[in-house]
């Protein structure tokens, strides 16, 4: 996919203190695949916390200068993924900086084609991809999750992988993780209109408050 | 009639009759005459040697002419014999260097020593340590270092002195407690401290009466923290104590509007002025905080000293409050600069992070043991106050003299010459 726009007008640049939550946009697959989930997110930061966040989310291309504008960036897809060379450059300097990039399978297939390409495209521009300890901060960083990453309708349903992935992996800076890479399909569990939270049990967001209190703060 | 022998014995015995005086009332002379001064001439002479004949001997004045600044030993020595009653004048063969070395360690985890060197007359001076050369100022000046690690004593030498010098104290360092709400602000200041070396606790707010910690938290005060840092104004509820805590001692840094929370705002340097926007795209030039928004420094007070300006507003200032002090930065967007700026703009973040932090630290030395040779950090100034400011020395010194050898050789002659002289009588048959 080619992306007409590799730069935010200045109207979408984050004002001071405040929290946007983006999108990457990158080159090849399919980007834009989970459109409900920033919304989503942006509704469960502005109910549980009092952190200051923009009311709608921002695309950003990972070729683009203005990745740098957002120090924590979802990215998602089903489709192979081939990041540009200017992507993995790009890449490479966020993850250096302390920037946050949280990748979610979307497809989750058995021996999954995005799966396969992001991790293998990961690796190259971050480093090694490894299991994080489901003991780790991120789990505890503002609800408590004392198992590990929540598992998704999709995993308990046995679509897809048929798997119940009982870690998340991690790419590391120090102590602070660099790529956070899901194999659970948050995006579809995520991807529904936030008004529809009031049908559910409990908030299946809540992991997702988590993942970005912990790039706020750690 | 006296023999042509008995007369020719007799002069020879008023001949050493008059020797023996002459040699007495030489000796007599010797030991009331005024003070002559003795010199060297240490480029072609042996102070050393000469220290020590003068020490021997008691010598009334000394005067030295120097082709470079001594050595601690042998001006410690000089002292010694001026305060011994002696009088020790210098001047120098050429214009020794107003130089200086200093080496103490920085407020700054993992060891780090700061060397600041001053040098005048433009004289290349090179800096070295035990490991080797470290930097050269090919026409002096002043330079200021941080040293991650300095083998030994730190030398700066020139054509003219040697200077040295060593920390003689360690600094201890504890954990900086960073204090704001979640942002990108909080979050990479406290990455940069820590990726610096700092040990850090945080707290901060998330939502009403929530706020994620983590490190070592407790009563802020100086036997916990080095230093606190407020990001915003979020904390009032502590304000009353990061004030006392300040007033104990302690290191506080106010960033953007921190100062107008509570109590803070009677410590702060100056108030919180209208927020002012950064340069777009300057984070990414050589001046990259001219990037950055944030609230000025407005109306700094009368003890307050700017750090720093943009366009004539203070972004930067600080005080000393009692026993501590407080840093009002107004910056509140410094994660821009790490994440945006060039290649090194990490880099820079964290070392100016660190730097603003170590400025307010409370930090207590501790003498260590290091076994090095004496530090002499000012040779020419040290020159001075041992001996005070040279006296020019007309002509050249006098070549090295020996005064308890003359004594020695009048004496002898004095009791040969009498010997003599009464053996003679004697051998005549006379008394």
């Amino acid at each position: 996919m080619n992306s007409p726009h590799l730069s935010l007008p200045r109207s979408r640049f984050p004002l001071p203190g405040e929290f946007v939550f983006a999108t990457a946009q990158y080159e090849s697959g399919d980007w834009d695949s989970a459109p409900l989930v920033p919304a989503n997110l942006i509704d469960s930061l502005a109910r549980y916390t009092s952190l200051p966040v923009a009311p709608t989310g921002a695309i950003v291309a990972l070729a683009s200068d203005d990745l740098f504008r957002f120090p924590l960036v979802f990215l998602t897809g089903h489709l192979p993924v081939r990041f540009t060379d200017v992507e993995r450059t790009n890449l490479r300097r966020f993850a250096d900086r302390g920037g946050m990039l949280f990748v979610d399978d979307h497809n989750h297939d058995i021996d999954g084609a995005f799966h396969k390409t992001a991790v293998e495209e990961l690796t190259r521009a971050v480093g090694p991809l490894s299991q994080l300890p489901n003991t780790h901060p991120i789990y505890s960083a503002f609800f408590k999750f004392p198992d590990g990453p929540p598992n998704t309708s999709h995993e308990l349903n046995g679509w897809g992988d048929n798997l119940v992935h009982s870690h998340l992996l991690a790419a590391m800076r120090g102590n602070r993780i660099a790529v956070l890479y899901s194999n659970k399909d948050y995006s579809s569990e995520w991807g529904y209109h936030p008004d529809n939270k009031r049908f559910l049990a409990i908030d299946n967001t809540k992991f997702g408050v988590n993942i970005i209190v912990y790039a706020l703060t750690r | 009639m006296l023999s042509r022998a008995e007369r020719v014995r007799r002069t020879g015995e008023q001949a050493l009759r008059l020797i023996a005086f002459a040699a007495i009332a030489a000796l007599l002379w010797r030991a009331i005459r005024p003070p002559i001064a003795t010199g060297v001439d240490v480029a072609g002479g042996d102070l050393r040697r000469a220290l020590a004949r003068w020490t021997l001997s008691a010598t009334p004045a000394m005067r030295v002419v120097f082709d470079a600044a001594p050595d601690p030993g042998t001006r410690d020595w000089l002292r010694a014999l001026a305060r011994a009653g002696g009088s020790v004048r210098w001047s120098a063969s050429r214009p020794i260097s107003a130089a200086a070395v200093v080496a103490e360690p920085a407020a700054e985890p993992n060891g780090v020593t700061r060397v600041r060197l001053a040098s005048a007359n433009g004289e290349a001076v090179s800096l070295a340590d035990g490991a080797g050369a470290i930097d050269t100022l090919p026409r002096g000046g002043a330079r200021e270092l941080e040293l991650g690690t300095v083998a030994g004593a730190v030398r700066a030498a020139g054509a003219t002195f040697t200077a040295t010098s060593y920390a003689r104290e360690s600094v201890v360092l504890r954990p900086v407690l960073v204090l704001g709400a979640a942002g990108w602000e909080s979050k990479f200041t406290i990455a940069a401290l820590e990726e610096r070396g700092w040990r850090v606790a945080s707290r901060v707010r998330v939502a009403p009466n929530i706020d994620v910690t983590q490190g070592p938290l407790g009563s802020i005060d100086t036997a916990r923290y080095a230093a606190v840092v407020v990001l915003d104004s979020t904390v009032a509820a502590s304000s009353s104590e990061i004030a006392r805590y300040a007033r104990a001692g302690g290191g506080v840094i106010l960033g953007g509007s921190a100062p107008r929370g509570g109590a803070l705002t009677g410590i702060a340097p100056g108030r919180v002025g209208p927020r002012v926007a950064g340069v777009a795209g300057a984070v990414a030039s050589g001046a990259p905080r001219t990037g950055l928004g944030g609230y000025p420094v407005s109306s700094p007070g009368a003890d307050a000293v700017v750090l720093e300006s943009r366009d004539g507003v203070a972004m930067i200032a600080a005080r000393r409050l009692d026993a501590g002090r407080v840093m009002q930065v107004g910056y509140d967007e410094t994660w821009r600069w790490r994440m945006a700026g060039g290649d090194e703009s990490a880099a820079a973040h964290r070392a100016w992070w660190s730097r603003l932090v170590a400025a307010v630290a409370y930090a207590p030395l501790v003498p260590r043991e290091s076994g090095l040779t004496p530090i002499d950090e000012a040779p020419l100034a040290s020159l001075v106050d041992a001996l005070g400011p040279s006296a020019p020395i007309d002509g050249r010194p006098t070549a090295p003299t020996d005064g308890a050898r003359i004594t020695r050789m009048l004496f002898i002659l004095t009791v040969a010459s009498l010997l003599g002289e009464w053996t003679s009588r004697r051998l005549r048959g006379a008394r």
